[in-house]
């Protein structure tokens, strides 16, 4: 009897909180957009974030980051998976606490930028001069740069060169798509098995989908058009063949490189960073350009991270003069180098990528992709988040599509919303 | 003390230490009522909020969100997927519920007869779902789910089957609520077992003097005499079910049919799976939803519960 007397105060607290609910007004001030290196210095304790938790503590990588921190100072790292990284760079910047150096994932720049979330170059002092300018283009935001890269990766096609001779296939002759196609068939019918890829739902997918979705002459600007379907087929088509396995569906980057180093598969769409991996195979692997539909080489996404200086509420420029010691250490002279061999990424500028290649052949092959890679937010800019969102959609409905072209184009033109 | 308050001059002292009393009551109850109104109110006044307004990264970082009432409320029960995510929801809630408790049940009642002499062995494993971490048993149940070299299509495979593409689109949603039943069977097993056990043995020795077969004693003592508790197992059932994110997400990132309000909240919120556009807003919108369901089936429960007192 006595809990009927709990609904008027129920029914008050409901309103109360409604209320509340509909007065407070997100009125949290704003970041100031203040601050300039020249006229900090820097501090004792360095905060730096990146999206690779799989280097840990006292790893290589950690160390290199480590050995960057200017006299006087140390370096704090904390390492995140890149969406996780976001958003807690985002309540960060918004709560006044962001860390003095973030790597962020380059198709996330435009939108960090448009959220009023980094500094400029040119006010957090870092250096852009020598940079490609496809790898640069990312981090461009009305004629204004923010951060630089520092390395880029970049997809090829890998090839098992051992099962690839059994099947008797020259890995010269895959020049398109129908070579392609036609290497898979007779690999196959040797008893082999085809191609391993990812396909896995969000970015991942999406930047493994691009260079067949450029290569057949599709445009991020019109997701839907006949050449994206026709992109889509053609992975469509792998699994439906039975040449690609189904996991590619769900398979990340990793997994779909794992499927590779079992010696089934004839081929792999994986990146740079396995390349120190694929000597160390059981068989012999090669690497050729991903081709596009009717020949040529396909443009493959830029791939790698922009160093960035967080805005900064307080102190921004002590904060600031810390973010461009410690960048310049990482992107500039001698440690430019170990930045990108320990990461197994090939440098943004060119001199420093010669040398790379000079110490290590292993690199030569990758030299062309990267320097053809296409920014994938260069043409839409903060845009492009949604139009990968549509095309991961896409790519899930046609690998599940088995090869039905009816499904498939469905796909593509039902993608998109919410 | 009794000669203190003998001695004790005649003044207007019960007022007076009745508001000592009063402000000691208070001082006890101040820590949870704080607790409350910090974890509690505070969030969901904060995600009611974000709702009714709307929010980017932008003005989410900067503020100035500006109020669009029901705005967006209106823009995702108006999405063509909302009513395809309640469909998904409502299958995978009520096909999961109904089956953990019903096979829990089952369990239940066969170690409760005992006679059984590795019943204890048994129940120990029937555990394992449950205190395993969900990232443990979601990942492995997703490697057996694999279409090309799974082991449950290898299984198939033995027994004359076509292999199953578990985690395809279409097939999703059934593959992650067999899941979820498998790890909501131990819950509803132990509470029902539990159940099972306060209810007097002279009851079914009176009924079988009266000539009640095993299946009359089932349907009329036990399956009464569980009400209570079954309540409680399908309410607190709904609730997880309702809420459940993980083993989704882990299995198939809320893709084709396994997308919930749960799953898809979660992936608006963090920008995660298909599309890396945070919707902070709608978000909350179907989170609030969600919350109001929960909500409206607590009600109902309560509203059982007293009539079953009364």
């Amino acid at each position: 009897m006595t809990k009927r007397t709990h609904w008027p105060l129920a029914a008050a607290a409901a309103l109360a909180l409604s209320a509340a609910a509909a007065c407070s007004n997100g009125g949290t001030p704003e970041p100031g957009a203040e601050g300039n290196a020249e006229e900090g210095s820097t501090t004792a304790e360095i905060a730096f974030w990146d999206p690779y938790p799989q280097h840990a503590e006292g790893s290589a990588w950690d160390e290199h980051v480590k050995s960057c921190a200017p006299e006087g100072s140390a370096i704090t790292r904390t390492s995140a998976p890149q969406t996780d990284l976001f958003n807690q760079l985002t309540t960060a910047v918004k709560e006044g606490t962001a860390p003095d150096v973030v790597l962020l994932d380059n198709p996330m720049m435009p939108e960090a930028v448009a959220a009023g979330m980094l500094a400029t170059a040119e006010q957090s002092g870092i250096d852009t001069a020598g940079v490609d300018a496809n790898l640069l283009g990312p981090g461009v935001v009305d004629g204004e740069a923010y951060g630089v890269p520092f390395g880029s990766n970049a997809l090829g096609l890998y090839y098992n060169a051992d099962l690839l001779a059994a099947s008797g296939v020259d890995p010269a002759s895959v020049t398109d798509w129908d070579s392609l196609n036609a290497a898979l068939g007779q690999v196959a019918d040797g008893g082999g098995k085809g191609i391993t890829f990812s396909g896995v739902t969000g970015e991942e997918g999406v930047f493994q989908f691009l260079p067949w979705f450029w290569g057949a002459g599709a445009d991020l600007a019109d997701p839907a058009s006949a050449e994206a379907v026709a992109a889509g087929q053609l992975l469509s088509d792998w699994i439906g063949e039975g040449y690609a396995p189904r996991s590619a569906a769900t398979d990340n980057q990793s997994a779909a490189w794992d499927l590779f180093l079992t010696g089934e598969y004839a081929f792999a769409e994986n990146g740079s960073w396995f390349a120190a991996a694929a000597a160390e195979a059981d068989f012999e692997v090669g690497v050729i350009p991903i081709p596009a539909k009717d020949g040529g080489v396909a443009p493959v996404p830029t791939g790698g991270e922009f160093a960035v200086a967080p805005i900064q509420s307080e102190d921004a420029s002590d904060h600031y003069a810390n973010a461009a010691a410690v960048i310049a250490c990482l992107t500039e002279g001698e440690a430019a180098l170990q930045t990108n061999e320990t990461l197994g990424y090939l440098s943004a500028k060119a001199d420093v990528r010669a040398e790379q290649v000079a110490a290590n052949p292993l690199w030569e092959p990758w030299v062309a992709a990267v320097e053809g890679a296409q920014g994938r937010t260069t043409d839409l800019g903060s845009d492009y988040v949604g139009v990968s969102a549509s095309l991961s959609e896409a790519i899930t409905a046609s690998l599940n599509a088995e090869g039905d072209p009816a499904a498939v184009e469905t796909a593509f033109q039902d993608a998109g919303g919410f | 003390m009794t000669t203190a308050t003998t001695e004790a001059p005649p003044r207007p002292a019960p007022t007076r230490r009745r508001r000592a009393r009063e402000w000691t009551a208070i001082a006890f109850i101040a820590p949870l009522v704080i607790y409350l109104l910090l974890f509690y109110a505070y969030p969901l006044v904060a995600n009611v909020s974000m709702s009714l307004h709307r929010f980017d990264r932008g003005t989410f970082v900067n503020g100035g969100a500006p109020f669009v009432g029901l705005d967006v409320y209106g823009e995702v029960v108006d999405n063509p997927r909302f009513w395809t995510v309640v469909r998904q929801t409502a299958a995978f809630t009520v096909a999961s519920l109904a089956f953990q408790y019903l096979l829990g049940l089952a369990a239940a009642v066969f170690f409760h007869r005992g006679g059984f002499r590795l019943a204890a062995p048994l129940r120990a494993a029937l555990l394992i779902p449950w205190l395993l971490p969900i990232i443990v048993s979601g990942t492995t149940w997703q490697w057996m789910m694999n279409p090309d070299n799974g082991i449950l299509n290898a299984a198939f495979g033995v027994l004359g089957l076509d292999p199953v593409w578990w985690l395809s689109a279409d097939n999703a949603l059934t593959s992650v609520t067999i899941v979820n039943i498998w790890l909501g069977i131990p819950f509803n097993l132990v509470i029902l077992y539990s159940g099972l056990q306060n209810i007097p043995k002279e009851l079914y020795e009176a009924a079988a003097i009266d000539g009640a077969g095993p299946w009359q004693q089932f349907r009329r003592i036990t399956l009464p005499m569980l009400r209570p508790v079954s309540l409680i197992a399908l309410l607190l059932g709904l609730v997880y079910t309702l809420k459940v994110v993980d083993v989704i997400w882990i299995m198939t990132l809320g893709t084709g049919t396994s997308q919930t309000l749960a799953t898809w909240a979660y992936g608006m919120a963090f920008g995660k799976g298909a599309s890396g556009v945070i919707r902070y807003s709608e978000a909350s919108a179907v989170g609030t939803v969600l919350l109001l369901v929960a909500l409206a089936f607590g009600m109902l429960y309560t509203a059982a519960q007293r009539k079953q007192e009364n």
